[in-house]
């Protein structure tokens, strides 16, 4: 939780997109999933994706894990492109070492096998110098790791509760030696005096274990307990960037104060000046320039309608997308 | 007006009866907004099921009544309930996709709602149901509109809205935002109490996300393996916990403000209802668990304005 300096950066996208082709043959329209998104995670870091549904942040793991192909735009893994990874000893390099955990638990491990048998196909499939002995012993030592006792692996998922399957399916992750695991959404559909014993894993995953997390999320609390980075995504865009401390104290994009305004806080007293913003998030389809914020935003200018703001440094290594921010000196504030 | 006394509802299972809510009383004021929160299996739902008197087998209501403006729903039949239903209490699902008719306008069910409950013309239905959409913020153009049309925001909104045709006394809601987004939660909660200060009606709010209603609601109930756990003035449950489990609630969640602390949520997980552990339930998580926890069941006691379920807050064992 510290904010070292530089790491060594692992994965880096640069200009990503991804458009789906939506309609029939006669009205045919494209939707722009993600659009020019470009981000690094560094070793052993946890960077947080925080958006909306529809924002693009589970399009972006997709992308990563590749399950879809990016439109245009690259990835590159360890400085190589993930495109030039064609080979099947390649590419089950790369699906080893960037797993991913998914949201439901209770759809993501086959019911009618024991729970070892996924790990077991994992060691078999990405680490075929173990022995059957060895892939037992492995399997046991990750289950250690995510907090599970061994015997656990001869019962049957439906034996296991909502956050005993989400440690197995860390566990699968962990089993293939993984430098990043991709975590969409893993503890949102989970009870939440379960929650923060899943996100304390994900911390000890990147302190003990040393690979790096991509945590996507829509809950920023829990992103402020375990990520380093935040990246907030509106619209299929990034829309704010930086240290996560930083950019949740000083939140410089209006999407960002609109999100951070509306996070239920009992701690906090209840806001009730705020503006109730009743918007909702675009489908972006055939986008015309601009910014996409622009209609819920209250500081909108004739500018955001005509150029896409593009990120820019306004605080150290913390950027923001948005031409109002980007020219005034002051930080203003559009949602409190 | 509503008051739930003794409320006990079993799971006939082949295996045996499961007792899903187990001995569970309140009362809900004209115009008062309950919380109740727990985790899923608590019986959370059930229990609203149960007052609604939707449930169906295999769930029977064991004991208790349900009063409402004077009359136990308890043993009526779907003919007497149907007359209040929607009238004078109406139910807001948690999923608005599954609770809408997908193959239906949204304008078509809101008239299905009305012919069931009355004579009205076909230019009276049309203009309650532009006035109730215009209440929740959506465009009455959208009494045209199919389920699919429409963002999950708002249809939660209309089903909202749909519950809000006959303005009626009490507003049941099992979970209504759980499927949105922060700020569509936000909005959608405050939009709620709005239509709540300007109609007057009680709501009862079931969540699993404490921090949701910490503004909205006037008392909160705390449930745990079917039952009772605490229940009190939400701000003095927020500010001083009784029970051991509460406590942990309130310690599961980060905060976007203040120091980053390591937090230790609740260890373990709720008991199997087939199975309760005996003494308090909450023993085999509790980080105060005496011995005498195993023994005795523990009763709510009340203790100062607030019901407690915990032997070492009656005893005064267990300081704040």
């Amino acid at each position: 939780m510290t904010d070292e300096l530089p790491r060594t950066e692992l994965l880096r996208t640069e200009s990503l997109s991804r458009h789906f082709k939506i309609g029939s043959a006669l009205s045919r329209r494209t939707l722009h999933a993600v659009d020019d998104v470009s981000f690094a995670i560094g070793e052993r870091e946890i960077v947080a994706l925080a958006g909306e549904s529809g924002s693009g942040k589970s399009t972006i793991a997709r992308v990563l894990a590749r399950i879809y192909k990016p439109t245009s735009g690259e990835v590159f893994f360890e400085g190589k492109p993930l495109s030039s990874m064609t080979s099947r000893q390649e590419r089950l390099r790369y699906s080893g070492l960037v797993p991913m955990v998914f949201q439901d638990p209770f759809s993501s491990i086959n019911p009618v096998f024991r729970v070892q048998h996924g790990v077991l196909r994992c060691l078999k499939l990405h680490r075929p110098s173990l022995s059957a002995a060895q892939r037992l012993e492995e399997a046991a030592r990750v289950f250690d790791i995510v907090g599970l006792s061994p015997d656990m692996l001869q019962r049957f998922p439906y034996e296991l509760s909502g956050g005993q399957r989400q440690r197995v399916g860390f566990a699968q992750a962990l089993a293939m030696r993984p430098r990043l695991i991709l975590a969409d959404e893993p503890v949102s559909m989970l009870d939440v005096s379960i929650r923060i014993g899943l996100l304390n894993l994900m911390a000890k995953l990147r302190g003990e274990q040393g690979v790096s997390i991509l945590y996507i999320t829509h809950d920023i609390a829990s992103a402020r307990y375990v990520a380093d980075r935040l990246i907030v995504m509106y619209a299929g865009q990034i829309a704010e960037t930086g240290p996560i401390e930083d950019v949740l104290t000083h939140p410089r994009h209006p999407y960002t104060q609109l999100l951070l305004s509306a996070v239920p806080d009992p701690r906090a007293p209840l806001s009730v000046a705020a503006e109730t913003d009743r918007g909702e998030p675009p489908r972006v389809i055939d986008p015309t320039p601009g910014c996409r914020f622009r209609w819920r935003c209250p500081l909108a200018i004739d500018r955001c309608a005509q150029v896409t703001p593009e990120l820019a440094e306004l605080r150290p290594a913390h950027s923001a997308a948005c031409h109002v921010a980007q020219t005034s000196s002051d930080e203003v504030k559009a949602f409190t | 007006m509503l008051e739930v006394s003794g409320l006990s509802v079993d799971y006939l299972l082949d295996r045996g009866n499961v007792r899903a809510v187990d001995d569970v009383s309140f009362t809900v004021g004209r115009g008062e907004f309950l919380g109740i929160v727990g985790e899923s299996g608590c019986g959370k739902s059930t229990l609203l099921f149960a007052v609604a008197q939707l449930l169906a087998p295999p769930a029977e209501v064991a004991a208790g009544t349900v009063t409402f403006d004077g009359v136990n729903l308890v043993g009526l039949t779907d003919k007497q309930l149907s007359v209040m239903r929607w009238r004078d209490m109406s139910v807001v699902m948690q999923s608005a996709m599954n609770a809408l008719n997908p193959v239906k306008t949204i304008g078509a069910q809101f008239k299905d709602a009305m012919r069931a409950h009355g004579k009205f013309t076909a230019e009276e239905i049309a203009v309650r149901s532009a006035d109730v959409l215009k209440m929740v913020g959506i465009d009455p153009v959208h009494l045209g509109s199919y389920p699919h049309q429409l963002s999950g925001g708002m249809r939660q909104r209309s089903m909202i809205a749909m519950a809000m045709l006959f303005t009626p006394d009490l507003v049941i809601m099992d979970e209504p935002t759980s499927a949105l987004d922060v700020v569509a939660q936000r909005s959608l909660m405050v939009q709620i109490k709005e239509l709540q200060l300007a109609f007057g009606f009680a709501v009862i709010f079931v969540t699993h996300d404490m921090s949701l209603i910490s503004h909205f609601s006037d008392r909160l109930m705390v449930m745990y393996a079917g039952q009772v756990d605490e229940l009190g003035a939400t701000k003095t449950v927020f500010d001083r916990p009784l029970h051991p489990y509460t406590q942990g609630l309130l310690e599961a969640f980060p905060s976007i403000r203040g120091p980053r602390v390591p937090l230790k949520g609740i260890p373990g997980n709720p008991p199997d209802l087939s199975r309760v552990p005996s003494g308090c339930r909450f023993r085999p998580r509790c980080p105060y668990a005496i011995d005498k926890c195993a023994e005795v069941a523990p009763d709510l006691y009340p203790l100062d304005g607030t019901l407690v379920r915990c032997l070492r807050r009656e005893d005064g064992s267990l300081a704040s």
